[in-house]
């Protein structure tokens, strides 16, 4: 397993945002995430990727290392990548600065290497650069490697954060919301770049998306959470006709006897 | 002259050499007086720390008001050397620079928790602290001053007026913006930028917010402690706690924000420049306060990247323009 959660749980006050989730993925899969709003996505990857620490008696295993409170920083050093619905760019930065700055964990020199500038730094930094260069144009953000982040317009920003969470050579890549926001046109055409990064890099991937056609056609697996709990899992085609799903989605169905008790509280 | 960028691009020691050289000759052909000697002197002193400012403030956003009195710790570590050791520059430069780092790591602890303006209070506090310390410090010499700090002899040539003195603050400067220039231009100046932008989202690339925060200062603290000790040794070697007011560290601001804040030459232009308006306007004296507080305002509203941003801004424009352009046909 890549990835794994026992009893994996996050109160926030009073509120369960995760309620013991166990979860597991295999090496190589696509995943996805679905519920409603505020059933707990978020705070999941949040939870996983060490943003939030989570309560205790959960635990979380990646690549076979105990994660549960590491800070996110040394997660993210042992391969997990992730990218934000908010994004996160780093706006007053240039674009190949902000892929570069993906990069850092693969960085091999050492910091006094750095501080007296010896030629095998300016060398690899050239190294890092033109590897950089390659992935931009991969997702097609070459012409614009030198613009602030900021210049960019929405569907290019989401291309940038994807491929800065690339640039460290992820073995898990979680993707909250990528494809937010996008016209049909430019969702098919992230999640073709999405699909054709997972191959050169063989990723696994999990994927937070609202938009089901996006979910239904590319995960292998999809989790449902409502209300901080999993209460689904399966292939695309289970879980579309999972009761407890449609519910969580459209409502309960009541016969008449119910529906005139609901209404009369 | 494409061959020969190349050769920068991988040894860019070899730039700062040519400027060196420059530098070297400036004196014997330009300057008339020795006042010019002392101006350089200066500008050079203040280079250092600008570039150092430029670290913390402009790379890792942090923002720091207290940096003058890393200055006067830089200063008074010399100072008092020379004072109960007698020690020279040479002795006193490098324990400046190690005194100072270790200040810079109390002045850094504070960023791990406070951000903007709480952070810039609790640093400018700091900083006022030290300089009130010192004032009121006998072993300081409270406010009486050190004087007659010694200059360095080489070779049996005393380096004691201010156009020889102009030889050993050249070098120290050029050491320290090449050293800020390597460190910026590696993974460190990326790492100090994105913990700007994003603290969040850097962790999640991998990069230790707090190793980098801590780093930013005390990486700075050494670049004023290197300033603070030339400047000690400066003839006629006097240094006085009224040299490191909230007036000294306004200017300072004003270099690094009118430079170019996050350029990597912004310390360094915005030096040059806040320096010798900073002279001219000596006959204003009750004004220079306002005046610099107005630059960083205004240099802030109309062009938030400084003189640095502002001109690497057209050319980058321009190089798109003709990208796009060539695409065109």
């Amino acid at each position: 397993m890549l990835l794994k959660t026992k009893n994996l749980m996050k109160a926030f006050g009073g509120l369960k945002a995760i309620d013991k989730v166990d979860f597991e993925l295999p090496s190589g899969e696509i995943r996805g995430i679905i519920g409603p709003n505020g059933s707990g996505k978020s705070t999941f990857f949040n939870l996983v990727s060490g943003v939030y620490d989570p309560d205790p008696g959960s635990y979380i295993e990646f690549n076979g290392h105990d994660i549960t409170n590491e800070p996110p920083h040394k997660i993210g050093a042992l391969g997990l990548s992730r990218t934000f619905q908010l994004l996160r760019l780093y706006q007053d930065m240039s674009v190949i600065n902000n892929v570069m700055s993906g990069y850092h964990t693969r960085v091999k020199y050492k910091f006094f290497e750095a501080v007296i500038g010896r030629k095998k730094i300016w060398d690899q930094e050239k190294e890092i650069k033109d590897e950089m260069m390659e992935l931009l144009s991969f997702v097609g953000l070459a012409d614009y490697a030198e613009l602030n982040a900021s210049e960019l317009s929405g569907g290019q920003r989401r291309l940038l954060v994807l491929a800065r969470a690339i640039a460290m050579k992820p073995k898990l890549l979680m993707l909250d919301e990528p494809a937010a926001g996008l016209s049909p046109v430019n969702v098919d055409n992230l999640m073709k770049i999405i699909m054709q990064l997972k191959d050169k890099y063989g990723l696994t991937l999990i994927i937070i998306e609202h938009i089901l056609k996006v979910v239904m056609d590319t995960c292998n697996i999809v989790t449902v959470l409502d209300h901080g709990q999993k209460i689904a899992e399966g292939t695309p085609n289970q879980v579309k006709d999972d009761n407890a799903v449609i519910e969580a989605y459209l409502g309960k169905k009541m016969n008449d006897e119910e529906m005139r008790k609901a209404l009369a509280v | 002259m494409e061959k020969f960028k190349n050769i920068i691009r991988q040894y860019p020691f070899l730039g700062f050499i040519i400027a060196y050289l420059i530098l070297l000759a400036v004196p014997s052909i330009f300057f008339t007086d020795l006042y010019q000697s002392h101006l350089s002197s200066l500008i050079f002193i203040n280079i250092i720390v600008a570039a150092g400012l430029n670290i913390v403030k402009g790379y890792c956003g942090q923002v720091t008001v207290g940096h003058v009195g890393l200055y006067a710790v830089g200063s008074y570590t010399a100072g008092c050397m020379f004072m109960y050791l007698g020690s020279d520059l040479w002795v006193t430069l490098p324990a400046a620079i190690v005194v100072t780092g270790l200040f810079g790591i109390a002045f850094g602890i504070p960023s791990f928790r406070l951000e903007g303006p709480y952070l810039a209070l609790a640093t400018l506090g700091g900083g006022e602290a030290i300089r009130l310390f010192i004032e009121n410090g006998e072993f300081f010499g409270s406010t009486y001053g050190i004087s007659s700090i010694s200059q360095p002899v080489i070779f049996g040539i005393p380096f004691d007026t201010p156009d020889k003195y102009y030889y050993i603050s050249l070098p120290v400067m050029i050491i320290a913006v090449y050293f800020s220039y390597s460190i910026l231009k590696s993974s460190i100046g990326r790492a100090f930028m994105s913990v700007r932008e994003d603290p969040i989202s850097a962790a999640a690339s991998g990069i230790d917010i707090k190793k980098y925060k801590i780093l930013a200062f005390i990486l700075s603290a050494m670049f004023a402690g290197a300033a603070g000790a030339v400047y000690a040794h400066l003839p006629p070697g006097y240094i006085h706690p009224n040299n490191y007011t909230v007036i000294e560290m306004v200017t300072f601001l004003a270099m690094v924000v009118f430079g170019g804040l996050g350029h990597i030459w912004g310390g360094i232009i915005g030096a040059i420049i806040i320096t010798i308006v900073y002279d001219l306007t000596r006959p204003l004296y009750e004004y220079q306060l306002f005046i610099f507080g107005l630059t960083i305002v205004l240099t802030i509203l109309f062009m938030p990247k400084g003189i640095g941003g502002f001109i690497d801004k057209i050319f980058i424009d321009k190089r798109f323009k003709e990208k796009k352009v060539e695409e065109g046909k």
